[in-house]
């Protein structure tokens, strides 16, 4: 009798494990999803809608600046986790005075890649409009059949060496 | 009595004695600058220790050099080449591929246990004939089966003819992530504070374990498997469950190991990891049944000072770079071999004093 | 259908040996007999296939024979195998770098390679001698070290003939060094039967079929039966007055010299010279076919080497054609990698006396 209540709390030791450690391992899904984000600082068109692009943004993430962006130049930072933060420094002309903007941002689970628009995002345009997915087109270096390599001397020389 | 003490003692230390000669001697030849040898010496120490140390449980149990923990190690190349597909990244991506490798390694590690098993006495040949079977079965999984049977997206992984990895697996969105957690960097040394905490955190696991009722079993069974048995020992369950230990700590440094690279080479990174961690721990000082945690560290200082030193001095004395590469490499199968050996001699010699001693007991009992 | 009653033929044909057969050995025979039967169908060429396997038979046979001796002496399988190899390529770099050509070259390889292998191999049962009972893993590290020592010293011995070093630095061995002009198909071309796309190399096989009686011959004489005796029971052989350690050190020497030998032969039938790295792994496929041939740990024939020969080089040349032309997906590596490793795992696994 005893031992199989010693027996029951084992069980519920592992269960309790197992499901925390499952836990844990969705967590890193959400927390862990990383994203490629480019910047466009292009002017936004659609439906007759024009929305015109300012002269220069830089873009910041975590106070460091990632990009600099003059009209119709696109940059891109790598990020983790479902939520974008960043801070946008506007300078509407030449010479002109600039404006900060603080933008957070929910990013698509299932895209690698997403291209925002800046000027269309600044101009208050839904996320359907202004972020888009990024399907890169495959490096003709990727696209060559590579020779698998399985030999069991391959590796023998280099220990832990770069 | 005093006497034998110093000639173990120096038969013990006698391979760490050379190394320190061989670097002694290299260092100065190969004109590396000190900072640079530090420096790489450390990084060295947070990827290896890891791995290493996964190495001791099994001799704790008696079950000499477990040349399969390449096992582990394909487990977690299985799991970050996942993680990478998934494109889960950074400090997450470790932990979640830690996750996956984990009930991998803990299989790999069950099939290995039992084969040790019904291998009992050839336990080191059987374990490194284990590595290259299931390297095998590893290879029918990562070049047939992923893609077709285990969905893979991204072309960046995956061979252009639709199944199977490729050569290289960039780790780049995880690369060193662990290492500059915490950033500390002493005199232009950079330390990899974070991982030496994951390291240090096994260390004490290892200690802690060590003191269990499950890890004195395996002590006792390490010892003396009949003695074991008769003390109400599980002892094939025991032996089992240190080489799962040992594979699910293995996987989980190899993780260690590859986010320091920043790539995997698919089908080559775990085939000689085994070989030279085990080398490495040789060279600190242990023996087939005998490893300490002391031994993983020195083991590697010197292992690897050798290993950064040897071929440059090669170079400069030959005017070769290859003769450095080779001789590296020999010292480290020679140094596996002499200790093989020293193991080996040392078990039959003390085979015949316990069987001399049981004779005269039982001379003294006939006389009774 | 048809396929289960021609197992069954074979299987009463090879009735005799069946029991100690063992499941895993019975699934390769199997599997080789299938992939003869299905090769005609997917447009392989039958006779281009079977030369190819007699041909592989021819070139590795030797090497598998090797281990026979070491076996039968309690010293287990010879994974220092590389170690005999060695000496083979010091005989044929020799014969080269002093100029012998064409087939006579092989003699002198031969003779040159023979010293080698018995110092070698001297020292090396010398040290397996002192280690009883953990040869195996031992010896696969000798062979490794060896190996790597002698990467060093192809790189550094004083050998001159331009058909063998590196053309720019005009020193240091190739890592594949070209037998045309030596002694590639020296063997092969004595006798060669050629009937449409099948070709037999009469003179390798014969080769191989006087070393093998040779060595059928020497354990039915006083020192082969001291040797079976000492790897059956040492104990026993000790008390009936046998020198174990001396036997046990011819056996290693033979096989050392079987090796080198054996290289010797692989080399004139596949025409290169291969150094460096390449010896590495060469005993697991010897172990592994003599296995497969129905072998132990501590029990060979000569039976089991020619049959094992025969299966794991079958296997080893038929399924990358048979599974190109069937399913256009080259699985033949993992396959030889599965197979082989299993076979000497499961031999491993078997309950053996001797070798403790």
């Amino acid at each position: 009798m005893k031992i199989k209540k010693r027996d029951k709390a084992t069980w519920i030791v592992r269960g309790v494990t197992l499901l925390i450690v499952i836990a844990i391992a969705v967590l890193m899904f959400i927390i862990g999803r990383g994203h490629t984000i480019y910047f466009d600082n292009k002017p936004f068109e659609s439906a007759g809608d024009k929305i015109e692009a300012p002269y220069k943004v830089e873009v910041l993430v975590g106070g460091e600046k990632v990009a600099r962006l003059k009209e119709g130049e696109r940059g891109m930072v790598e990020t983790m986790g479902q939520s974008f933060d960043m801070q946008l420094v506007i300078t509407k002309e030449k010479n002109g005075k600039s404006s900060k903007v603080k933008v957070s941002l929910p990013i698509p689970y299932n895209m690698d890649g997403v291209v925002i628009n800046l000027p269309a995002m600044l101009a208050g345009k839904g996320p359907e409009d202004y972020m888009t997915e990024f399907v890169p087109t495959p490096s003709s270096a990727e696209l060559e059949d590579e020779e698998v390599v399985t030999d069991e001397t391959e590796g023998l020389m280099d220990f832990g060496d770069e | 009595m005093k006497k034998t003490s110093i000639r173990d003692l120096v038969t013990r230390f006698s391979v760490p004695l050379m190394f320190v000669l061989i670097c002694a001697v290299c260092a100065p030849i190969s004109g590396l600058s000190p900072t640079y040898l530090i420096n790489e010496i450390v990084t060295r120490m947070g990827r290896n220790a890891f791995l290493i140390l996964s190495l001791l449980i099994p001799i704790m149990a008696g079950m000499g050099l477990n040349f399969s923990m390449t096992l582990g190690a394909m487990a977690g190349e299985i799991g970050l080449i996942l993680v990478c597909d998934w494109q889960i990244v950074g400090i997450p991506g470790m932990i979640l591929a830690m996750i996956i490798s984990v009930p991998i390694s803990a299989l790999l590690g069950l099939f290995c246990g039992k084969v040790l098993n019904m291998a009992k006495g050839r336990e080191m040949i059987t374990s490194y004939i284990i590595s290259f079977f299931i390297n095998g079965i590893y290879q029918l999984v990562v070049l047939y089966m992923m893609g077709p049977i285990i969905p893979i997206k991204h072309g960046s992984i995956k061979l252009p003819r639709g199944y199977g990895i490729r050569n290289t697996v960039s780790l780049l969105s995880m690369r060193q992530k662990l290492d500059n957690l915490i950033p500390l960097n002493i005199a232009g040394i950079k330390i990899p504070v974070a991982t030496f905490i994951v390291v240090f955190i096994l260390c004490i696991v290892i200690v802690r374990f060590r003191k269990t009722k499950l890890g004195q079993d395996m002590r006792a069974v390490g010892q003396d498997m009949e003695v074991a048995r008769d003390a109400g020992i599980d002892v094939e369950r025991t032996r089992i469950i240190s080489m799962i230990l040992s594979t699910v700590f293995a996987g989980i440094g190899m993780i260690i190991y590859l986010q320091n690279m920043g790539n995997i080479a698919t089908y080559s990174s775990h085939s000689q990891i085994g070989m030279f961690c085990i080398a490495a721990l040789l060279v600190g000082g242990a023996s087939v049944d005998k490893a300490s945690i002391g031994n993983v560290f020195l083991g590697i200082i010197l292992f690897h000072t050798m290993f950064i030193v040897a071929p440059k001095a090669g170079t400069v004395i030959t005017g070769d770079s290859m003769i450095g590469e080779y001789f590296r490499v020999f010292v480290s199968y020679a140094v596996i071999t002499v200790a093989l050996i020293m193991y080996e001699t040392g078990k039959r010699r003390a085979k015949s004093r316990e069987g001399q001693m049981l004779a005269q007991q039982q001379e003294v009992s006939d006389e009774d | 259908m048809s396929e289960q009653t021609q197992s069954i033929t074979i299987k009463e044909r090879v009735q005799n040996f069946i029991e100690d057969f063992g499941l895993p050995r019975l699934i390769i025979t199997g599997f080789l007999i299938l992939l003869l039967i299905i090769a005609p169908f997917v447009g392989a060429d039958l006779p281009t296939q079977i030369s190819n396997i007699i041909n592989r038979f021819s070139w590795n046979g030797i090497l598998v024979l090797a281990m026979v001796p070491m076996v039968h002496s309690g010293c287990g399988l010879n994974f220092g195998l590389p170690l005999g190899i060695i000496s083979g390529l010091l005989g044929a770099t020799l014969s080269i770098e002093l100029g012998f050509t064409g087939p006579f070259s092989f003699v002198m390889a031969a003779l040159l390679a023979t010293p080698f292998a018995l110092v070698f191999g001297s020292v090396y049962g010398w040290l397996l001698n002192k280690i009883k009972g953990g040869e195996m893993m031992i010896a696969t590290y000798v062979g490794f070290s060896s190996v790597s020592l002698m990467c060093m010293m192809w790189l550094l011995l004083p050998y001159h003939s331009p058909n063998m070093v590196w053309g720019m630095a005009g020193k240091g061995l190739r890592t594949t060094i070209s037998l045309e002009g030596y002694y590639t198909q020296a063997l092969a071309n004595i006798l060669q039967i050629n009937i449409g796309n099948l070709s037999i190399p009469t003179g390798a096989i014969l080769f191989f079929a006087i070393l093998a009686f040779a060595m059928w011959a020497f354990l039915h004489t006083k020192t082969g039966t001291a040797m079976t005796a000492v790897g059956s029971n040492p104990d026993f052989a000790r008390s009936a007055g046998i020198n174990v350690d001396r036997i046990r050190l011819i056996s290693v020497v033979m096989s050392t010299w079987l090796a080198a030998i054996g290289i010797l032969v692989y080399e004139q039938g596949f025409g290169f010279v291969q150094l460096y790295m390449a010896p590495f792994y060469m005993a697991l496929p010897a172990v592994s076919a003599i296995l497969i041939g129905g072998a132990t740990v501590n029990k060979a024939t000569i039976t089991n080497v020619i049959v094992g020969t025969i299966l794991f080089q079958g296997i080893v040349t038929m399924t990358p054609t048979v599974m190109n032309n069937m399913i256009h997906l080259d699985m033949s590596e993992v396959i030889r990698i599965v197979v082989s490793n299993g076979m000497i795992l499961y031999a491993l696994t078997r309950k053996t006396e001797g070798t403790k």
